[in-house]
């Protein structure tokens, strides 16, 4: 009967997926770039190193790369009719070196014009730029600061539930989701802060995300629990004789985009541990036509580790669906007993970000 | 004289940019009202109906189209640009998709015409009598 019923299922699916409108879009990011400085940790015997992008381990050197902050995605979405669609992207990353793999696997089903429940693999929205973290066009920067978007697990299987209701003037909308993801040899514990295969387990994730918005204004709150399983080299790691952990992640953001003028806000605590993780971000960016000339400040504050990065730069809208970018950073890595990660750098960064 | 003629030819399509006109149309038999605020509403994903409860389907045109430029800067008041970076992030996370687009005001007007929920926008001079006009910007 199962076999039937699962026949008839792919059947129909089968059908459908012939008339099925499919959509596809993408985007893209060339960056090069490289250092102007650098301390390095002698400690650590690590050189002079911008660390651009802490999950996929993205740095710049003495020399031009165009690794770190390159990458391409690709996106399909058929609409199966009746609210019912099935996305994919694929995702190459030069600091992966281009190996492409689905970043985005989901399905989604209009329930009314309000709720949305979704179902597969995604990003977690935890920071504000985190689900879009790739689509560097949809940003002002060459990438939102490393010292906030410092947290080895990025993405999550599970099931999402988004909304989006209109209150007076103000527009409201959110999602709350729930998962697991099991990295089974994450690429910042095992290469940057170590030298072991990590296996990075967040389980019993439960998270929320609430958005108001309203003219030049959007303000949102985000907020995330999960519990810490690892294993390094095959043995699993304890933490005060306990197997797991549960970290606890909260932020808030507010965003003003108001007569050319822009002002991007985040602050964000992970508690983990019993220790806290802080971080914040502050830009600001003014728009002249094409032309926005951007400053930003970012910083991670804990006991051990504590960095933060000032930017400068430029984003040009040369062309309708193409954006060229130049940057500067000066990043100083203050950690203390061991807490260092990639030491002082200055770095400048360019190319161009597009979307198809 | 040529300085005059070049004189003369800015103001003039300085004075036609200035003066073109964006209708926002609905289908004839459509009996909503909507200003400003809310056809920005239905044209960022923020909303999907209109103010007395009936489906809305905001159609778009091309940015090939001159009439784009003007409905976002002038009811959007957002630049194309913008409006493509704020799509980007919607779509690439699964929380909203593009109204359709439409290549000309003919196209336009033809699919408005034959869409009960349909709301899309044309340069006000291609307004005729299969469409509806509820707002001009």
């Amino acid at each position: 009967m199962k076999k039937v019923l699962l026949v008839t299922a792919i059947t129909a699916l089968c059908s459908h997926s012939v008339q099925a409108e499919v959509n596809i879009s993408g985007f893209a990011s060339v960056m090069g770039g490289k250092l102007t400085s650098g301390t390095g940790v002698p400690e650590f015997g690590l050189g002079p190193t911008f660390l651009a992008n802490y999950p996929t381990v993205g740095v710049y050197e003495d020399e031009w790369t165009f690794k770190p902050d390159s990458k391409f995605g690709l996106q399909m979405t058929a609409d199966l009719t009746e609210g019912l669609t099935a996305t994919v992207q694929l995702v190459g990353r030069g600091a992966d070196d281009f190996e492409a793999g689905f970043e985005w696997a989901y399905l989604s089903y209009e329930l009314n014009e309000h709720w949305t429940i979704q179902a597969g693999k995604k990003r977690l929205p935890l920071y504000y730029y985190s689900d879009f973290f790739d689509v560097s066009y949809a940003y002002l920067w060459v990438r939102p600061a490393a010292d906030n978007y410092t947290w080895q697990i990025f993405n999550y299987t599970g099931v999402n539930a988004q909304f989006n209701y209109q209150l007076g003037e103000w527009s409201m909308s959110g999602n709350m989701y729930t998962g697991r993801e099991d990295d089974g040899e994450n690429k910042l514990l095992s290469e940057f802060f170590g030298s072991q295969p990590v296996r990075e387990i967040w389980k019993d994730i439960v998270g929320g995300v609430l958005s108001f918005n309203r003219e030049w204004l959007d303000v949102r709150l985000t907020y995330m629990t999960y519990l810490n399983e690892r294993y390094r080299n095959g043995v699993q790691v304890t933490w005060d004789g306990k197997d797991t952990r549960r970290g606890k992640f909260a932020g808030l953001s507010a965003n003003i985009d108001y007569n050319n003028w822009l002002l991007l806000s985040e602050v964000n605590r992970l508690t983990l541990d019993g220790g806290d993780f802080d971080t914040y971000l502050l830009s600001a960016g003014y728009r002249i036509k094409q032309w926005t000339p951007y400053i930003s400040l970012a910083d991670f504050d804990s006991e051990g580790e504590k960095h933060s990065t000032i930017s400068a730069g430029v984003r040009w809208d040369f062309h309708s669906s193409a954006a060229f970018k130049f940057q500067f950073d000066d990043v100083s890595d203050d950690g203390i007993n061991g807490g260092q990660v990639a030491g002082d750098s200055n770095a400048v960064t360019l190319g161009i970000d597009l979307v198809f | 004289m040529n300085w005059f003629k070049a004189i003369t030819l800015t103001t003039a399509i300085t004075a036609s940019s200035a003066m073109a006109e964006v209708a926002v149309i609905v289908h004839p038999s459509n009996a909503a009202t909507v200003d400003q605020a809310e056809i920005t509403r239905l044209f960022t994903g923020r909303g999907t109906a209109f103010s007395n409860g009936s489906k809305a389907t905001p159609l778009n045109l091309a940015e090939s189209a001159a009439a784009r430029g003007e409905f976002d800067s002038k009811v959007l008041s957002k630049s194309s640009s913008q409006m493509k970076a704020y799509w980007s992030k919607l779509v690439f996370t699964g929380k909203g998709t593009p109204p359709k687009e439409l290549s000309s005001d003919a196209e336009m007007k033809a699919a408005v015409a034959a869409d009960a929920t349909a709301i899309g926008y044309i340069d006000a001079t291609a307004v005729d009598g299969t469409v509806k006009v509820l707002a001009k910007f």
